[in-house]
């Protein structure tokens, strides 16, 4: 007889979600994360997607947990000299959800409390070191030498998997399936950021997702900029593989290159640093062999369940989803009788947009780390929109001609282009 | 441009004393032709004095960068243990 | 040696992070809304100097108290998890507004309702308020001996031991039990609590008194038996200080400076 029926490890939206889900319908539930208070070592550059979190908790749209709506998305080229941006709006946002900007640290706690409402034991400040395996099924958790059972463990421990490392189930990542994140919060006064970023009320945020063609050295990062409450989210995701390369710029500094760059400067102007940070990010998709085992399933970054095309960057929404999915098919089996190896729990990943986005966009950071979306599209862009918008006193083109002409700039670029595009087109 | 350490100054640690969750083993990085780390790390835990590599864990952010960027071999990594190391106030 | 079976009391407080408590710019009070509760850092020595005589000494017994918010539970929960036998929260909505005067008889009426103890801890001081008074008030109203700032302490042939550090040296006093020994920060390294020991101390839980169960009247306590009256509060304004560079070469025009600003003088004139 275990002690627990489901040891989850990791307090984060998927461990949380995954909680309250068991707890909700009386399973016990073990949650523990090693941070104190749980949560306080979660990052993420902050916007929730989507209504997942209804499934466990129907109200959540009116937690004061949540930071702003997000009214306003933008999807933003930089150039050194140009800034050329989609700033898309809707009335429909309403309808259509978008997502809601949220800095972690707070939520996540949150989400914790929720679980122990719902009669989860939640634990934190304490780190497990391993799963416990006996016969070629996990058991429970190994701490500090002693092991707790439990009839199944669902893994949420984040990106830097260090128990799926130790317990050799997944493998530590290659470069391109790994990218480091680093953001700072920025305060600024509620009132300024509203009429900064053209917001209709308090409660409206703008999320833009940014790519940097014009870092020193060539270095390729994509940047964020989330609007809180009475804060700004800001950071850059930075290519592992192409800091190697590059290898003399600091990491450290990328995210301050883009935070003087003169388009950016003036939304974060008169703002007050408030805190640094850092975190990994999951890349191209799931990054362990298998989802399942005897005994365990694995949710969320641990997963690699993170989405990323340049136009947005999501994985909250797969944490929730898959911690959801990873309780139910616990609770399928246990009411069928007892076998804990989980393909169950892969199907219904499979069945939802979870597992289809993963596979549709399979390769698709190929592009998102590639020179066309970095640099050549870009110039390709600022050339040709100078063109149409400067008077130079010539005749006027059609915009074909001068979308043409201006690629023809960039003519030595042109094969890798055409593949880019390629991929990209096929997987639209 | 703020300077890391004024960043760095900004977070809330509750270091342990009594135990390093990252180590590196120096006679590797004494001949490493590359020292990503120095690069890599976000926190500025690795860097070089004199040409010789120096590492403190008490800056870590944990967030398991030099892990992947040391290709050599050198870092030994682990979690920081009982709720010690960095602690978030927005995240 | 003989080890004895002790009654060990640690008192601890809630306080919120010293680290993360923030100067309000504009007010220039300190904004302790922001920060997060922990225990306060010399009562996790105190309670980890109890522990390592309970190491010692083999069927030690040992109590956390404290007075505070509901919340406070956590707190003691984590200290029963590091192996704490049993956490008591007192708390009243008569105790809101203590000064250290009744949070002291608070604590000394709820140890006397315990009953038997060897020896009380305490931490030297709360980084919230730094009085250091709580602990020898406790004492005081117990009638015991006591030993503050103490860096270490220990138990042999039924006397209790403690270095107390001193500006000029350590001082190592020999005490009869019953006693009470307030324990420096920093003065050893907590441990951490495992998993199983967490667990545990959650499925024990913590017992909850209110002013009820001390045998105290409502007016000798929280704020009316506070006689400490706060006046005014004022916070420094930071001075701007003036500043001025010189280079070794110019150290002719830097002594010149000194003596017009009246830094330097000679004297013999």
């Amino acid at each position: 007889m275990s002690e627990f029926d489901v040891i989850v490890v990791g307090a984060g939206p998927a461990g949380a979600s995954a909680a309250i889900r068991l707890a909700s319908n009386k399973v016990n539930v073990l949650l523990v994360d090693r941070a104190d208070p749980p949560g306080s070592k979660n990052v993420s550059g902050g916007v929730l997607w989507g209504d997942s979190l209804s499934q466990v908790i129907p109200d959540w749209e009116k937690s004061n947990m949540l930071e702003r709506y997000v009214e306003a998305k933008g999807v933003t080229f930089l150039t050194k000299d140009s800034k050329i941006s989609i700033d898309f709006r809707s009335k429909k946002f309403g309808e259509y959800k978008s997502g809601y900007t949220v800095l972690r640290t707070k939520f996540d706690a949150w989400l914790a409390k929720k679980a122990k409402d719902a009669g989860a034991m939640v634990v934190s400040g304490v780190t497990v070191d391993k799963l416990a395996m006996k016969d070629g099924k996990v058991i429970g958790v190994e701490q500090s030498g002693e092991t707790i059972t439990s009839d199944s463990v669902i893994l949420a421990e984040g990106a830097n998997s260090r128990v799926a490392y130790d317990s050799g189930i997944k493998k530590k990542p290659e470069d391109q399936k790994i990218a480091l994140g680093v953001k700072e919060v920025i305060k600024l006064p509620e009132k300024t950021i509203t009429e900064r970023f053209g917001l209709t009320s308090p409660k409206m945020g703008f999320a833009s997702e940014y790519v940097l063609g014009f870092l020193d050295g060539g270095v390729k990062a994509g940047g964020f900029l989330y609007t809180n409450r009475e804060s700004i989210s800001i950071g850059a995701v930075i290519s592992m593989g192409d800091l190697r390369k590059n290898n003399q710029t600091y990491s450290f500094n990328v995210i301050e290159q883009f935070k003087d760059h003169p388009f950016i400067a003036p939304l974060i102007q008169d703002g007050r640093v408030e805190e640094y940070s850092a975190h990994l990010v999951p890349e191209g998709g799931m990054s362990v062999d298998s989802v399942y085992g005897n005994g365990y399933m694995i949710a969320g970054d641990t997963a690699g369940l993170t989405f990323s095309n340049g136009l947005v960057l999501q994985g909250m929404n797969y944490a929730v989803v898959s911690g959801i999915l990873a309780a139910d098919s616990f609770m399928e089996r246990k009411s069928k009788g007892g076998d804990m190896n989980f393909e169950n729990y892969q199907k219904n990943l499979e069945n939802t947009f979870v597992l289809r986005d993963m596979n549709n966009f399979r390769g698709l950071d190929q592009v998102t780390w590639s020179e066309s979306i970095h640099s050549t599209i870009p110039a390709i862009a600022e050339d040709a929109m100078l063109n149409i918008f400067s008077e130079n006193g010539n005749p006027k083109k059609h915009l074909s001609q001068i979308v043409i002409s201006s690629a023809l700039k960039q003519k030595d670029k042109r094969k890798d282009l055409a593949v880019d595009l390629y991929r990209m087109l096929r997987r639209m | 441009m703020i300077k890391i350490e004024d960043r760095l100054s900004l977070l809330n640690y509750k270091i342990d004393k009594s135990y390093e969750h990252i180590t590196i083993n120096p006679s590797i990085c004494e001949t490493c032709p590359d020292h990503f780390c120095t690069f890599a790390c976000p926190a500025k835990c690795y860097t070089l004095i004199d040409e010789k590599l120096n590492f403190k864990y008490e800056d870590c952010v944990e967030c398991g960068t030099c892990d992947t960027a040391c290709s050599h071999g050198s870092v030994a990594w682990t979690n920081t243990k009982g709720g010690h190391g960095v602690k978030y106030k927005f995240g | 040696m003989i080890k004895m079976a002790l009654e060990i009391i640690v008192m601890i407080k809630q306080v919120p992070d010293s680290s993360e408590v923030v100067i309000d710019p504009v007010t220039f009070t300190l904004n302790r809304g922001a920060a997060r509760n922990v225990i306060n850092p010399a009562d996790e020595n105190a309670v980890e100097q109890a522990l390592k005589i309970k190491d010692a000494n083999n069927d030690t017994h040992i109590t956390v108290i404290t007075m505070g918010p509901p919340f406070a539970e956590s707190a003691l929960l984590d200290c029963m998890a590091k192996g704490v036998d049993r956490g008591i929260l007192v708390t009243d909505r008569a105790f809101a507004g203590a000064d250290t005067y009744p949070t002291g008889l608070t604590l000394a009426a709820t140890i006397t309702k315990i009953g038997k103890f060897d020896i009380i801890f305490a931490g030297e001081e709360s980084t919230d308020s730094s009085t250091g008074h709580v602990g020898p008030g406790v004492a005081e109203f117990l009638g015991i001996e006591q030993a503050s700032y103490t860096s270490n302490s220990w138990v042999e042939d039924g006397k209790v031991f403690a270095e107390r550090q001193l500006e000029d040296g350590v001082e190592t006093v020999k005490m009869e039990p019953p006693c009470l020994i307030t324990v420096l920060t920093n003065s050893n390294i907590p441990r951490n609590a495992t998993l199983r020991m967490k667990i545990d101390a959650m499925k024990r839980g913590i017992e909850t008194w209110t002013l009820a169960d001390i045998n105290l009247k409502p007016e000798w306590v929280g704020l009316k038996g506070s006689p400490t009256i706060v006046k005014s509060m004022k916070s420094i304004q930071e001075k701007k200080r003036a500043g001025k560079k010189f280079t070794p070469d110019q150290m002719d025009e830097f002594v010149d400076e000194l003596i017009s600003k009246g830094i330097l003088k000679f004297g013999g004139d």
